[in-house]
């Protein structure tokens, strides 16, 4: 039964929610597939020039460089916050007031601005005045100190420390609930049939969170676009656009350049690549088991 | 490490007699519980050393980097404050962060309870296009947003950081109001229409105040986001006179600035009210970002 009134409340409730999202979230990305086929510096005239951006796009190295970027934070996600809060949920199980302590500590860097973390880490890793470098030095590790951020070949791996180290909270939280979620008839009987340790961790526990294991790989994925703040703040994309990300890319060929119609283009790809990728790691996610 | 780590231990409370001896159990929780001690140190120690570093002299910052000050430097802070024209950025950060906050609580609340207490036909539709939106990358869209919101003229106001911000929180909120609200028995409903109470009458009397919990959950999420955005306002905001904290606190970012001990400081005050935030909300901050990135 819907009536005249049940129906004008839906639609009061819903329309301007929907109108504010769509507005400003799903018009700009339809928008800036449609800028991509200009040539166009944000002011004056635009030019069509059909495909031409995403074609540009495409054989840019340095976006594909960008790209290569993006999935070594994938992996450095993967392999490094994920075994590492996996390890940390089986021993802070337990409800403890010491264990809820080190649970807080972990998961606090998550609600410190990201320029906050960006400029905390370009210190430690600064060259003359950095901690880091100070700390080598005092442990008679002098040889290796290095030009953490402006060189090249160290840079990347360099940003991967804190990003690993800003996010192993959430992951935690995650495994944590999971591994709760076990119910302990499953334990108690694993007991009874002489199952310790490893053994339990290896044919019961694990196999009991893999889908959570799976969420949070996916997580992985996506969480890797969300690397630009930090970027941003410490070293720009730079040196040499060692660690150029696509947004960073999309943000310095838009913004630096004015380039408005490529920068359109760009967008359109990062988020037709984080579609393919979300779409197709669940894919996978699924097809595993 | 500085500290000396003597925390006392949690004896292992574990209930059951598993195998192995005693005493080797009492030292591996020993051993875990250290090791996970200074684990949690050594991800606390940055923050710990933005606070005393913003509190040194400029010398003592890089002679003596992991020592006290000699000299607890107070006037760093109300320096700071000037030179990054923090109280103008504090302003800033507050009233967007408000005004985003209130839109998103209201509009989240209203269409979370019309999603989940009404069936109507193109329900699975808008639950889609939601859904859909939650996995637009937030970075992809800056260079779009900036050419929508030139053209209506809104870049550099309020607005062109509230409506963003709200857009892209909404999803997430809807969510967690929708589940939160379906698990609400139909009598809720039943009794507040015998009373002779509207929808609004519903909304506002029954659905908000049980629907609390769920609130505080976007609320406190939705308060850290904004607050902390930094891409956002770099892009919709080129107006010094509208920076956000985030933004002020990028001036000293950019290496112009070697004036350390008023960055740390300058840093410190910005992250002071989400670090009260999160002192006070521990189990709702972490269990809400959590759901937040799952479904984000």
């Amino acid at each position: 039964m819907t009536s005249m009134r049940t129906r004008s409340f839906i639609a009061i409730g819903l329309l301007p929610t929907l109108g504010i999202f769509i507005f400003f979230v799903i018009v700009p990305i339809v928008w800036s597939a449609y800028y991509g086929f200009f040539d166009w510096k944000g002011i004056g005239p635009m030019k069509f020039i059909g495909l031409n951006n995403y074609a540009e796009v495409l054989q840019d190295p340095l976006f594909w460089k960008s790209f290569k970027n993006n999935l070594l934070i994938v992996a450095a996600s993967v392999f490094g916050q994920v075994p590492i809060a996996l390890l940390l949920s089986l021993v802070l199980l337990k409800n403890g007031w010491f264990q809820k302590f080190i649970r807080a500590s972990i998961f606090m860097p998550m609600v410190l601005s990201s320029v906050v973390v960006g400029i905390i880490w370009g210190y430690i890793y600064h060259p003359q005045i950095g901690v880091l470098n100070f700390l080598l030095d005092s442990l008679g590790l002098g040889s290796w100190k290095m030009q953490w951020l402006s060189d090249p070949s160290v840079s990347m791996y360099a940003i991967m420390v804190p990003i690993i180290w800003l996010n192993v909270g959430p992951y935690l939280v995650m495994f944590i609930a999971a591994l709760q979620n076990i119910p302990s008839e499953i334990d108690d009987a694993a007991q009874i049939d002489g199952a310790h340790g490893s053994r339990k961790l290896f044919s019961i526990k694990l196999p009991m969170i893999w889908d959570t294991i799976k969420v949070a790989v996916v997580l992985c994925i996506s969480g890797s676009l969300k690397a630009f703040d930090l970027i941003y703040v410490m070293t720009g994309g730079g040196p040499a656009h060692s660690t150029e990300l696509l947004a960073s890319y999309m943000y310095n060929n838009t913004f630096s350049i004015y380039r408005f119609g490529y920068g359109s283009a760009v967008s359109t790809m990062i988020v037709v690549i984080s579609l393919i990728m979300v779409a197709g790691s669940q894919y996978l996610m699924k097809s595993k088991k | 490490m500085s500290a000396p780590m003597t925390r006392p231990l949690q004896p292992a409370s574990s209930s059951r007699s598993e195998a192995g001896l005693p005493r080797f159990r009492w030292l591996k929780s020993k051993l875990i519980g250290a090791a996970l001690t200074v684990y949690a140190l050594v991800t606390l120690y940055p923050l710990l050393w933005l606070f005393i570093s913003a509190l040194k002299t400029n010398e003592e910052f890089f002679s003596r980097p992991f020592g006290l000050p000699s000299h607890w430097n107070w006037s760093n802070f109300s320096r700071a404050w000037e030179v990054a024209e923090m109280g103008r950025a504090y302003v800033n950060s507050f009233f967007v962060t408000i005004l985003s906050l209130i839109l998103t609580l209201v509009l989240g609340a209203l269409s979370g309870y019309v999603l989940s207490r009404f069936q109507f036909r193109g329900k699975l539709l808008v639950m889609g296009v939601f859904m859909l939106g939650m996995l637009i990358p937030i970075h992809s869209t800056l260079v779009p947003l900036f050419i929508l919101m030139n053209k209506i003229h809104i870049l550099n106001t309020y607005a062109a950081l509230i409506m963003p911000y709200t857009a892209f929180e909404l999803p997430i909120a809807i969510f967690i109001c929708v589940a939160y609200m379906n698990s609400f028995p139909k009598e809720v409903e039943e009794a507040a229409q015998i009373d002779g109470s509207g929808y609004w009458g519903i909304f506002f009397r029954m659905m908000l105040p049980l629907a609390l919990p769920a609130l505080a959950t976007v609320g406190i999420l939705a308060f850290l986001r904004y607050w902390n955005d930094f891409s956002f306002a770099l892009v919709f905001m080129s107006d010094p006179k509208l920076k956000t904290l985030p933004l002020s606190l990028s001036v000293f970012a950019t290496g112009y600035s070697t004036d350390y001990k008023l960055t740390m400081a300058a840093m410190a005050l910005a992250v002071i009210p989400t670090i009260i935030v999160y002192l006070i909300f521990q189990e709702q901050v972490m269990k809400g970002m959590t759901a937040g990135a799952v479904k984000g």
